[in-house]
């Protein structure tokens, strides 16, 4: 059991580094991808700074200023996914073929024992395609979801693949807080 | 992100990081980039992450208990570095919740996989 739940771990980091290695080729390199990132990080910036310079006065240049800004992030932001967008398609599929096939590698196998009792709603993952009643026994996708969890996003981070915290959190501000952190 | 400045020259990468640990480990340093601030906290609450699912696994430790606690000695470090170690003021970071939120799920995360982890190779066969 032990053995297996570390493969589990290393598979994680091997997917993850895969994914990032893949979308470095496809994404990260490219140029239009980095003027723009480059881009949107300046004018989030620059936004922020506007904003807590001006946060309360009621000056309508000042708005008019900030409003104009906003719509450029946005339209940045915009292009900014969308040269993302298709190959994180492809990514996505190329990895959900990958965790098919390792799902029906560990089909039916407790690969770890959970020293608590998952909350209902989480036992469904936990105990997926796993015999008995015991909910301490971890099925393979849920110690696989809290590995990328912390290993991808960590890889990002080291990485410097990550969004920056200005831009997410205005891009979070315009686009109703799309979640960067369960990519 | 500052990390992609420091990794196009190796030498400033090496520096910039030595200062940030001495910074990091230093009783009132100042922050001019808060960037640079909230990755120690970042860093340093997936440290405490994988320190703590280690030493609950080991001890071992079970039950809601072990999640609870995680959460409260979590928050309770991170608060007692920013406000008694650091004394930053916490306004200028959007408020003590945004730090207290910062890296807060990948750490979760992390401390679940080792405490399970852990909890598995010592103690997983015990139960069977």
């Amino acid at each position: 059991m032990w053995g297996d739940s570390l493969l589990i771990v290393f598979i994680s980091i091997c997917t993850a580094f895969l994914g990032e290695g893949l979308t470095w080729i496809l994404v990260y390199r490219t140029e239009k991808y980095q003027k723009l990132k480059v881009e949107v990080e300046r004018q989030s910036k620059k936004l922020e700074k506007r904003k807590e310079a001006h946060g309360d006065s009621l000056d309508k240049q000042h708005k008019k200023k900030i409003e104009r800004e906003e719509e450029r992030l946005k339209n940045n932001n915009r292009d900014l996914s969308l040269v993302k967008m298709k190959s994180m398609f492809a990514i996505g599929f190329a990895f959900t073929a990958l965790l098919s096939m390792f799902n029906s590698i560990f089909d039916g196998r407790v690969v770890a024992k959970l020293p608590f009792h998952p909350i209902s709603w989480v036992q469904g993952l936990s105990h997926r395609n796993l015999p008995g009643e015991d909910y301490t026994d971890c099925s393979f996708i849920f110690l696989y979801i809290l590995c990328t969890m912390s290993i991808r996003q960590n890889i990002q981070k080291l990485l410097g693949f990550a969004p920056s915290r200005a831009a997410s959190k205005q891009g979070g501000a315009l686009f109703a807080a799309p979640s960067t952190q369960f990519k | 992100m500052s990390n992609k400045n420091k990794t196009s020259d190796g030498g400033i990468k090496n520096k910039s990081s030595e200062t940030l640990w001495k910074k990091a480990f230093t009783a009132n340093a100042d922050w001019p980039d808060k960037e640079e601030f909230l990755d120690v906290i970042y860093w340093m609450r997936q440290a405490i992450g994988i320190v703590l699912g280690l030493c609950w696994g080991l001890l071992p430790l079970k039950g809601f208990i072990g999640l609870l606690l995680f959460v409260v000695v979590n928050a309770a470090v991170v608060f007692i570095y920013v406000n008694n170690f650091q004394n930053v003021d916490e306004e200028e970071y959007g408020g003590m919740w945004e730090i207290t939120k910062e890296g807060f799920m990948t750490s979760f995360a992390g401390f679940l996989v080792t405490w399970i982890i852990t909890y598995t190779g010592l103690h997983g066969n015990e139960n069977l």
